[in-house]
């Protein structure tokens, strides 16, 4: 069955893709039935396949030569990741109906949606090297031509071109990594890499581990490559939801508590992941205090909140990094839908010009303060417990800097959060619109994202289980030994006190206006990006620089050219009887 | 007659091209469009009796007077991408070349340089490779330099003359040397006597010899610094022979280069030094390609030297083989030198129908720049998306062939368990990385909703340039999913290929 459902998973999104591509641009409704169908069925297959987990490789197609065998495994952690994509993915496509209604080009916006969501599945559920990194790109292919869909806004070409370099440059370390694996084991089979680990060479080993360190701090926009994260939110907004907060930026995370198991022992391995871990989430958090875009708010929080996940696996908990997966890619899609809704209603995505929508659009001010109550980290909600997992695991199992910076962190979260919610919703309208609250289409994916905000978090047991069975070293936990275990610990009350200060700090905002001006340094840095994107600038303008300094020397002067094969040929002789380069 | 099938593969298209001009002439152009069509379709069937019994009874010899023949898995490789690439050519051509002055020229020489490619192909000893490289060049100046009105034509013609002509010389000194330190011109003879004179005065002379033929052919397949030729040459010829020289005549080089040179090795390090030198190249070329082809604002040009870079990984592949001994590196290059035929004679096409929708067809000989290609998709959504996949495929994405054909020469590069190996892997992987920066907005332009002015006045795009650009769309997606489709070809290729040394 498992086959069955996997191959369903994947190739059911991948035909919508060309289904909805062949219906034709002059056929909308047409489109968006097909695409709601053919995402809605995956997302169904996808749920099927909880029922059939295991660690046992359930497809094997044999290519042969340097390509080995083409396996998909259906196991606990897969089908997990599998499941998120589809059935947000459904839930994106859905939204989209709505959110895209009347745009030019449907057929192009929905098979790239499509091909994004079996990409991902596939990129979950497979159990061979070589299609884990065929499908990481095809998701940066989709990510691509999704982020610069709009291709006549110059700054959507540019962000989609920008998420695409940036995330192939970290590949390469997926790419050296996976090879070098390959090389050593003759194998493309995880599993096979996982349980020989130990055999490898320490050095090796090590360069593989940092190698997909690499790729998946790119992936997961972590620092120093999250410099993409928020350009991309130039794509429209479901897409932001789908593959920006709640699916693709997460695969970084999967790579690592895939292959935390392997990559364990190498010193320094897992420090250094809690470290990008911390960093990124500290940093992400003070941009998110001075963005003023909605989209990039969500941005920079989602970029915080992957730093929460990463660090988790530094501490060696991947059950709770995996466990925040689940939390924010419900919540943070929530909040990305809700975001769409009011961009849809209001036409810009500025929040110094919206303020006081609450009254206008009651429905999406529910469902987004859920949402950001679970970001900020408020009980009862599916973020708050997630959050006191990661820092209890932190506490126990991780550096000291880590949990206190990740402490600050929550504070920080709690802060732009509610600025956020305040400066949208609520105060005075800053500009004049004629809003509307969420139709239908938009309203199903809002409600059931913000129902899923209120419960996930009792699926604990049940996560815990699917999760065992696939992660070494993890046991299964009932919800109420988990709930009972949160509620009567001391860092709880702890990480509560944190969070309600930096609630505080934002309802006495008027009062700390003499602190907020001795950190104006810190947030004129915080805009700049804390200086990373000098560093993307600096290296275009060297790649550039170095073209057209080549440029010169392509004279097309016949004579020029003459002499090159002429040169060439001395240098040739040189090699070949001086005895080689080395 | 009972000749051998692959004898046939040789001699229906050069037979053919003196019958298609004569009928292209007595008959009118539209005779010599069909019939070159008609002569590439029918090749297909010795090529599939070729193809069946080089599997069956491995390779065949065929042998007249003094020369052999000898259709080996490279052979078969080569016959492939020259009779499908050019059979594409060939249709896509009716169009774009319908009303020009000399069209049955152009059918008829395009016709003789197939023929005489699978000819190359087969050629078993020095000299006959010589002459069959020869014939090649002879009939592919007449093609570059086919608009015989347009200065830049004539300048790219000249260009490619000249620095073939310096390399040809070469290579002609080359054998010399071979000849006159061996007494052999015989592939296989050479080799022998290659491993006999190892420690003898005689090696000065081979190993001259390996310098004066790596230049010579390295003319023809655009090693960087030899390659100033081809940007002109590629982007002023007709779009369909801009597909055969990219897709087919380069590789054609490589191929006669590493033919000629390998028996000279021997035993001993002569073949890891070689190997240290089209690694050398390798990295030179992949590096020049892509940062001259990110300034360029034609699209032909970009392309043209793009495919510089494309050389590169296929000498990654070869020198990491002829280095370490990796066979998987060899078959690496051997399926790149396939992909990329396909990708860059798709890229080179698409962008040729939309040259000719844009301008040809208004009788305009413009180049077509990016600009120009704003809001294509609109418009011409097959050719847009035919020419999307194939740039996307040649910066190695998935799920297509450039993918995966970059993929087995890297497994080779790392599998060879040495670092300088594994760091040009990692700088090939960074190189496919920089050249997303100018493939990636060739693509976002075509999908702007914003047409150019040049779109706007398109012409509809005809039936027999779609249908290529459909088949070779298709194919580069297929061997994207399933490389295994092409172990056939790519397998024995590189097999006759680590043979020959």
């Amino acid at each position: 069955m498992a086959a069955t459902f996997i191959t369903l998973t994947i190739g059911l999104p991948w035909l919508g893709a060309l289904v909805v591509w062949v219906a034709g641009d002059q056929r909308p409704r047409a489109q968006h039935a097909l695409a709601v169908v053919f995402a809605v069925a995956g997302g169904l297959s996808g749920l099927a396949l909880l029922t059939t987990t295991s660690s046992a490789v359930a497809i094997r197609l044999p290519v042969g030569g340097a390509f080995g065998d083409f396996t998909f495994v259906a196991d606990g952690l897969g089908v997990f990741l599998a499941v998120v994509a589809t059935v947000i993915g459904s839930l994106a496509v859905i939204f989209s109906v709505e959110y895209m209604k009347g745009e030019a080009q449907l057929g192009r916006y929905y098979a790239f949606v499509l091909l994004f969501i079996g990409a991902m599945a596939g990129l979950a559920l497979t159990g061979s090297l070589l299609l884990l990194f065929f499908f990481w790109e095809v998701t940066a292919l989709t990510s691509y031509a999704l982020i610069s869909f709009h291709n006549d806004d110059p700054k959507a070409v540019a962000g989609g071109i920008k998420a695409l370099i940036i995330t192939q440059l970290g590949g390469v370390g997926l790419l050296a990594g996976a090879l070098l694996i390959y090389a050593h084991l003759g194998s493309y089979e995880i599993s096979a890499f996982l349980a020989g680990a130990d055999a490898l060479p320490a050095d090796l080993r090590a360069i593989i581990a940092f190698g997909f360190l690499i790729a998946a701090a790119a992936k997961s926009a972590q620092a120093p490559f999250h410099t993409w994260l928020p350009d991309a939110m130039e794509a429209p907004t479901p897409v932001s939801a789908l593959i920006h907060a709640a699916t693709m930026v997460n695969a970084g995370v999967y790579l690592l508590a895939r292959f935390f198991p392997a990559f364990e022992a190498v010193p320094g391995w897992t420090t250094a992941v809690a470290l990008v871990g911390v960093v990124t989430a500290l940093l992400a958090a003070c941009m998110a205090i001075v963005a003023n875009d909605l989209k990039r708010v969500l941005a920079y929080s989602t970029v915080s909140q992957l730093g929460y996940m990463v660090f988790a696996i530094g501490c060696g908990s991947a059950l709770a990094s995996q466990f925040h997966l689940f939390s924010h890619a419900v919540f943070k899609a929530l909040l990305f839908l809700g975001a769409g809704a009011v961009i849809h209603a209001i036409g810009t995505r500025d929040m110094q010009q919206m303020g006081g929508l609450g009254k206008h659009m009651p429905l999406v001010r529910v469902v987004f303060v859920i949402g950001a109550g679970a970001l900020a980290g408020i009980p009862p909600l599916n973020g708050f417990w997630s959050k006191e997992l990661v820092l209890e695991e932190g506490l126990a199992h991780g550096p000291l800097w880590g949990y206190i910076g990740m402490l600050i962190g929550a504070g920080l979260t709690a802060f732009y959060t509610a600025r956020m919610v305040w400066l949208v919703f609520y105060g005075e309208p800053r500009g004049h619109y004629h809003t509307h609250d969420a139709r239908p289409a938009m309203a199903v994916p809002l409600v059931l994202l913000a129902a899923g905000t209120l419960t996930t978090w009792l699926l604990f047991g049940p996560f815990s289980a699917l999760l065992a069975g696939a992660v070494p070293g993890l046991h299964e936990e009932s919800t109420l030994a988990f709930v009972s275990k949160v509620v009567t610990d001391p860092a709880t009350l702890l990480a509560l006190a944190v969070v309600a200060l930096g609630l505080l700090a934002w309802q006495q905002r008027s009062r700390l206006s003499g602190i907020a001006a001795g950190l104006r340094a810190l947030g004129q840095a915080a805009a700049q990006g804390f200086g990373f994107e000098a560093v993307n600038r600096f290296v275009a303008r060297i790649t550039q620089s170095a073209a057209t300094a080549l440029q010169r020397t392509q004279t097309g002067e016949l004579n020029w050219n003459a002499a090159g094969i002429a040169g060439a040929l001395i240098i040739v002789l040189i090699i070949l009887a001086g005895g080689g380069i080395r | 007659m009972a000749l051998h099938p692959f004898l046939w593969l040789i001699l229906i298209p050069v037979l053919a091209s003196p019958v298609v001009y004569l009928a292209g002439r007595l008959a009118g152009a539209a005779m010599a469009r069909w019939l070159a069509f008609l002569t590439l379709a029918v090749t297909g069937a010795p090529f599939a009796l070729a193809a069946q019994d080089l599997a069956a009874n491995g390779a065949a010899t065929f042998t007249l007077g003094l020369v052999k023949l000898k259709f080996d898995g490279l052979s078969l490789l080569l016959a492939a991408l020259a009779l499908g690439l050019g059979a594409c050519v060939t249709l896509f051509s009716n169009a774009y070349m319908r009303g020009e002055a000399g069209e049955e020229k152009y059918y008829a020489a395009l016709l003789a340089m197939i023929g005489v490619i699978v000819g190359l192909g087969c050629a078993n000893d020095l000299f006959n490779l010589w002459i069959w490289f020869e014939a090649m060049a002879v009939a592919s100046y007449m093609l570059v330099a086919f608009y015989r009105d347009q200065p830049a034509s004539l300048e790219a013609g000249v260009k490619y003359l000249v620095q073939s002509a310096v390399g040809s010389v070469l290579v002609m000194l080359g054998i010399a040397a071979v000849f006159g330190a061996t007494g052999q011109l015989s592939l296989q003879s050479i080799a022998v006597a290659a491993q006999a004179s190892a420690t003898q005065a005689s090696a000065v002379g081979l190993l001259a010899a390996g310098a004066l033929m790596t230049v010579g052919f390295g003319v023809k397949a655009a090693l960087v610094p030899l390659h100033t030729w081809l940007p002109d040459a590629h982007s002023q010829a007709p779009s369909g022979i801009s597909a055969m020289l990219s897709g087919v005549v380069i590789e054609a080089g490589l191929i006669a280069l590493l033919r000629a040179v390998a028996p000279l090795l021997g035993e001993g390090d002569a073949g890891a030094r070689f190997g240290q030198l089209l690694l050398l190249f390798a990295a030179l070329n992949m590096i020049l390609g892509n940062l001259l082809a990110l300034k360029q604002t034609q699209v032909k040009r970009m392309l043209a030297f793009s495919s510089l870079s494309h050389v590169g990984y296929m000498l990654l592949g070869f020198g990491v083989a002829a280095y370490t001994g990796q066979a998987a590196a060899a078959q690496g290059g051997v399926f790149h030198m396939l992909s990329h035929g396909l990708m860059k004679g798709l890229a080179f096409l698409a962008a040729g129908a939309l040259l000719y929708t844009l301008y040809v067809a208004n009788g305009a000989h413009g180049p077509l720049t990016v600009s120009d290609l704003n809001g294509a998709a609109r418009r011409y959504p097959l050719a847009a998306l035919a020419l999307g996949i194939a740039v996307l495929g040649l910066a190695g994405l998935p799920p297509l062939v450039g993918f995966m054909s970059k993929w087995q020469i890297f497994v080779g590069g790392f599998q060879a368990g040495d670092t300088l190996a594994a760091l040009l892997v990692i700088f090939a992987a960074l190189n496919s990385v920089l050249s997303l920066t100018y493939y990636a907005p060739l693509v976002n332009a075509m999908y702007r909703r914003q047409t150019s002015d040049a779109v706007r006045r398109g012409r509809a795009m005809p039936l027999t340039m779609v249908i290529p650009l459909v088949v070779m769309s298709i194919l580069v997606v297929a061997l994207g999913m399933w490389p295994a489709l092409v172990e056939g070809l790519t397998g024995p290729a590189s097999l006759a290929l680590v043979a020959g040394k």
